[in-house]
């Protein structure tokens, strides 16, 4: 096995384009580094984008940020205006794992492992990321929703990485929040994640919103039904009754040993109730 | 000196309690073999025993008084 | 024995233990921290299925691979007849054994392991295993308890025929044994009851969860001189299990223990240590193992998943009047759950007249199934105390007084028969009671529970010397390796009788051929056990260094007494001397007759048993059925603590244990017969952000068959909290959960049903 630490971009996309067999980015490595004891992965050549320094910045760009797709997770929570903007793609990011996992796993890898469950990726969603891409073709840049495709599968082609992410300005009144459900406090995959993002306009009514789920399809998903049940609506329990039942009526979940169908479906409804409504008090809160 | 259930039903009609005068554990077992043939095997093949109430895993030469109440009991495990 | 009168130095304090910076640094060695020069890697071939026949196995492209040393399958270890040998705690199938750490003609479980190979690197180990052909003739499997027992079940084993019931049944099947426990006449006793509540519970496998995996690495020489490193619950009983295993004399070989990282019970069972003591007795190189941890889960471990039914009756004061109870336990592979002290533990606590207990021993195509922590206590406390929660709600009697009325006490027929001698029920439910936690006001959608807890404790073999070093410090060794802080206490037990500071004494816990036999560190039995070697050994080294004196002073030994540290003249007519320091008589150990070194060997009895009073609070998420333990109180007659520190300690980890076998932990299986869930991240042991701080209250009831009165401590703390954890989610949701664990799916199903 390989291993290259480059230092640039396009050092990357080139390793990774001329690469022969099988070929891996490695950012934390907290997903990789598992697959390659298990022996699930033989990687002929290792891409350790760690000391590509663009992708380890989080920046304020365009009155919004942008985070390289290599920042970590207790970089996320240290980041105090990005906690302030977003503190529902901040707090997501920060469920990942434990302490030692926050001081390696990086929302790229989150991303880009497509897992159905991945606690950054629905809060992404919610907020309207979009990411960067870098290849051999140059770059591009897409939605965070269009990027996994199923279960470990995404639309990246051979030598194309994932440069960072994209949020875009905040109006005022505006606020995101994530929850998520499992068995414990930590160190556990979500049943099921809910992010929603709102804003509000001058009465309190929701002028704008957005709303992810994960865990309740084979990749995660962005519900349209669900946002149009709070839009226009004082977010009061009629609007989150019909919020609760349009994520309920969005899950396509599985029966495993983490969660029922059944089960899966029911808690879909009470996250995005209770996220919509964090979410709703902080717009309020004037952040 | 009490026999737990199956013990009894082969090997005494069904009476529990029996008694015996022996001075230690081995004693009473050859004593019990004597009277109920093939009972010994049973109880020297794992079974503790309760001696006026503490618990002896792999008994032996343990002492026994004349009113003691001694119990045969499955065989035990700690962790 | 009488009781040395409760005025100690060392005893009760709680100095750091030895072995506490160098597990805190790192430094400590555990298993599979050692390594030796040329040294190869084991690694075993698992089965895939949970039940097939062994059609055949061909090792050899295995063994030609280049950096292949050994191979070794069944038919390199001598076939066992039909033998239990006592070793440990209790009478051992060593047959089974034997089937269980190299399959022999059938594989019984998914991860039973079938061969093994050596090699220069992993790396080839892992090829070589691939390349062992194995012909599996795939049989029908069976996993749930219930179904095993069924008549058309697939039966795992030709010869076993169900043990303990008459006549002898004609054809095998799965039910390994049938016990039986009455008192009294139930029938007589319900038909006086005012109140008799019957339920059905289920309990799933759950493991031990040490954090250190099984890990070993042996070693022979040229002269077929073999030693061996591994982490244990005792070293003796690991030399004790590869001498049988393996056929070879105990003097040929010597067991050092490794540091350890949690047993729990788990770590009694051979596993890899004769597999590697095999492999290098055949390519004559060190040969390290280590279990990764889907091995761990799919081989070693857990303890019994269960049904149970329990009907306890009782009259409107509170007594009561009868009670049955019927266990059926999941052995796993081979016969041997711990099902016997299921059914004699859980009516324990009380003081009850008429009872009734059956149980059974079921084996199915699990992993075959080892202690854990008071083994079989916790499931028939689960049910038990549930009902008597039930019962004292149904009665609107406060649940501690309900069961402080008919709690057992010196002179009590226990349900399984003997009397007890002096015992701490009373004083541990009543400091429940007391403890301001009991009292407190609960906030929305949290309840209460309580549930009390019995256990044996259990004595045994233990060897200690003390020997005297020129300075007047000393060595304490002893042979039991060091899992909840046994050094600190030998160290303290030692301090005490010599009279020297803790500081001055190290405590060492020595390999199996420098110290006489030693039973294993399990049954809450170290403190008790090897602590009475170390005060006789101890007592051994005052009488010589009385002697000591006595030859300085050319005196009569017999006007010679040894307080606090120092030899001193009985009385004035014995002479005028100053008194002699340890460390003077030391200095001189040369001149008046050599090394000073005392010696104990044993057979200890009298473990006191002890019992544990638990209270537990929660708060229910009534949308998504998560608990969360939000208060925790643990109060447990400890008869005497050496150590409070370490005692706390064991109470906490007992606790938290219990929490998870009751929210998260579960063995799952899919319809495969395949485990699924064999990481930590699937099988869910608590993490320190699920739990409050565990209050812990020692209760000192002194046994007095022990000259400190110390009962043993490990194991009865994980008996209450399943049952209090239930207890506290019916306080908190009005619905009784008859099956564990209480994960939030099953939690919500109920508070959805309402059942
Ligand atoms: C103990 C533990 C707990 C965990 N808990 C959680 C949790 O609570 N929630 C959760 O969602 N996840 C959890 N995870 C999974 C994992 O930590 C997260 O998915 C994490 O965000 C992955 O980031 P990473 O940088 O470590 O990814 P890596 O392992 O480095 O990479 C993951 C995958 O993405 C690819 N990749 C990485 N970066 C890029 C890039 N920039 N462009 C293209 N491809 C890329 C890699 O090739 C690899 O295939 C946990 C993992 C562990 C070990």
């Amino acid at each position: 096995m390989r291993y290259e630490a480059p230092r640039a971009i396009e050092e990357a996309v080139a390793l990774l384009a001329d690469a022969e067999g099988d070929a891996h980015v490695l950012a934390g490595g907290t997903d990789l580094l598992v697959l390659l004891r298990a022996g699930l992965v033989t990687p002929a050549l290792v891409v350790d984008i760690k000391h590509i320094e663009e992708m380890c910045e989080i920046a304020q760009a365009d009155g919004g940020f942008r985070i390289g797709a290599a920042v970590t997770g207790a970089e996320f929570g240290e980041h105090a205006e990005l906690k302030r903007a977003w503190p529902g793609v901040v707090e997501a990011m920060e469920l990942v794992g434990s302490t030692q996992i926050q001081g390696r796993a990086t929302a790229g890898g989150n991303l880009c492992n497509a897992s159905p469950a991945a606690d950054c990726v629905p809060a992404m969603i919610a907020a309207g990321a979009t990411c960067t891409i870098a290849g051999p073709a140059g770059r591009r840049e897409m939605a965070v929703e269009d990027i996994a495709t199923g279960p470990g599968e995404t639309v990246l082609g051979k030598g194309e990485i994932v440069v960072d992410f994209l949020l875009p300005p905040r109006p005022p009144r505006s606020a995101d929040a994530y929850l998520r459900l499992i068995p414990r406090t930590e160190m556990d995959i979500a049943v099921v994640g809910a992010g929603v993002n709102l804003t509000l306009d001058d009465d309190g009514l929701c002028k704008d919103a957005r709303v992810a789920l994960c865990a309740i399809a084979p990749r995660v998903l962005r519900v349209a039904e669900v946002a149009d049940a709070l839009i226009g609506s004082a977010i009061d329990d009629a609007a989150l009754e019909l919020a609760a039942a349009a994520a309920r009526a969005a899950c396509q979940p599985i029966d495993d040993k983490r969660g029922t169908v059944e089960y899966r479906t029911k808690i879909a409804g009470v996250l995005v109730r209770r996220a919509a409504l964090i979410a709703k008090q902080r717009a309020g809160n004037g952040s | 000196m009490v026999l737990t259930n199956w013990l009894n039903q082969r090997f005494t009609d069904g009476e529990p309690e029996i008694e015996v005068s022996a001075g230690t554990v081995r004693q009473l077992i050859a004593e019990l073999d004597g009277r109920f043939p093939g009972i010994g095997a049973e109880l020297e093949g794992g079974m503790a025993v309760a001696i006026d109430g503490e618990i002896f895993p792999d008994p032996f030469l343990e002492p026994i008084r004349a009113d003691s109440e001694v119990f045969f009991l499955p065989p035990l495990e700690g962790g | 024995m009488d009781i040395e009168a409760p005025s100690y130095k060392w005893v009760g304090t709680r100095p750091v233990r030895p072995d506490g910076i160098d597990k805190v640094t790192g430094r400590a060695m555990f298993g599979a921290d050692f390594s030796l020069p040329d040294m190869l890697t084991g690694k075993i071939l698992r089965s895939p299925h949970p039940h097939a026949r062994l059609v055949s196995i061909d090792v050899s492209k295995a063994a030609a691979l280049r950096g292949v040393k050994a191979v070794a399958t069944a038919a390199d270890i001598p076939e066992i007849p039909v033998d239990n040998a006592f070793v440990g705690d209790a009478p051992t199938n060593f047959r089974h054994w034997s089937s269980n750490v190299l399959a022999r003609e059938k594989v019984l479980y998914d991860g039973h392991a079938v061969a093994a190979v050596a090699a220069t690197s992993p790396a080839i180990a892992d090829a070589a295993l691939a390349l062992i052909e194995v012909d599996y003739e795939v049989l029908p499997h069976v996993i749930d308890v219930k179904d095993a027992m069924r008549d058309d079940a697939p039966v795992l084993h030709d010869d076993l025929f169900t043990a303990g019931v008459e006549p002898k049944p004609d054809k095998p099947s799965n039910v390994a044994k049938r016990v039986e426990f009455t008192l009294g006449n139930t029938e007589a006793g319900f038909a006086e009851a005012d109140v008799v509540v019957e339920r059905a519970f289920r309990t799933k496998a759950v493991h031990q969860g040490y954090i250190e995996p099984h890990a070993v690495i042996a070693n022979t020489a040229e002269d077929g001189q073999s030693q061996v490193w591994c982490p244990s619950q005792g070293h003796f009983m690991i030399r004790a299990a590869c001498a049988k295993l393996l056929g070879i004399e105990i003097s040929q070989f010597r067991v050092f223990p490794a540091e350890i990282g949690g047993g729990f019970g788990g770590k009694i069972n051979p596993y890899l240590e004769p597999v590697a003591l095999l492999l290098s007795r055949k390519s004559g190189r060190p040969v390290k193992m280590v279990m990764t941890r889907a091995e761990v889960f799919r081989a070693t471990g857990p303890t019994s998943g269960a049904a149970l039914t329990v009907k306890i009756g009782a009259l409107k004061d509170g007594r009561i009047a009868a009670a049955e109870a019927t266990l059926t336990f999941e052995a796993g592979a081979f016969p041997g759950s711990p099902v016997g002290a299921g059914c004699m533990t859980g009516f324990a606590p009380y003081d009850i007249t008429n009872v009734k207990i059956v149980g059974y021993d079921v084996v199915s195509n699990r992993p075959k199934c080892c202690a854990y922590r008071a083994p079989g206590a916790p499931i028939a406390a689960y049910g038990i105390e549930s009902v008597l929660d039930e019962i004292a709600q149904r009665l609107d009697l406060d649940p501690i007084d309900f069961r402080l009325k008919n709690a057992a006490k010196e002179g009590t027929k226990a349900a399984y028969g003997p009397q007890f001698g002096k015992i701490g029920c009373i004083e541990t439910l009543t400091a429940a009671k007391d403890h301001p936690h009991y009292g407190a006001p609960l906030g929305p959608n949290q309840g209460r529970g309580v549930a009390a807890g019995f256990w044996f404790n259990f004595a045994g073999q233990a060897s200690a010397a003390v020997n005297v070093n020129e300075d007047g410090t000393a060595i304490v060794t002893y042979g039991n390796p060091d899992i909840g802080g046994t050094r600190a206490s030998m160290a303290q037990i030692a301090a005490e009788v010599l009279g020297i500071d803790y500081d001055k004494i190290r405590p060492i816990v020595a390999d199996t051929s420098s110290i006489g036999f030693n039973d294993i560190t399990a049954g809450s039995k170290t403190t008790f056990t090897a602590g009475l070697a170390v005060h006789e050994a101890a007592k051994d080294v005052v009488g010589q260094l009385r002697e000591r004196a006595a030859k300085m002073w050319d005196i009569s030994v017999d006007a010679v007494v040894w307080e606090n540290g120092v030899a001193r003249p009985a009385s004035s007519n014995a002479g005028d001397f100053d008194p002699l320091a340890l460390a003077d008589i030391a200095a001189m150990a040369g001149k008046t007759g050599g090394p000073i070194s005392g010696h104990a060997s044993l057979a200890a009895t009298g473990a006191g048993p002890t019992f544990a009073a638990h209270i537990c609070d929660v708060e229910v998420d009534q949308d998504t059925g998560r608990i969360t333990v939000v208060r925790y109180t643990a109060v447990q007659d400890a008869g005497r603590a050496i150590h409070p520190s370490y005692v706390e300690g064991q109470m906490q980890g007992g606790v938290v244990q219990g929490i998870g076998w009751a929210l998260n932990e579960e063995y799952i299986y899919g319809s495969d017969g395949r485990l699924q869930n064999p990481g930590f991240l699937d099988y869910r042991i608590p993490v320190a952000s699920d739990l409050p701080m565990i209050d812990t209250v020692i209760v000192e009831v002194p046994n007095p068959n022990h000259p400190y009165g110390v009962r043993g401590v490990g194991e009865v703390p994980i008996v209450p909290p399943m049952a209090a954890v239930t207890n506290a989610v019916a306080s908190a949701t009005g619905v009784r959960m008859t099956e564990l664990p209480m994960s939030p799916p099953r939690l919500l199903a109920a508070l959805e049903n309402g059942s």
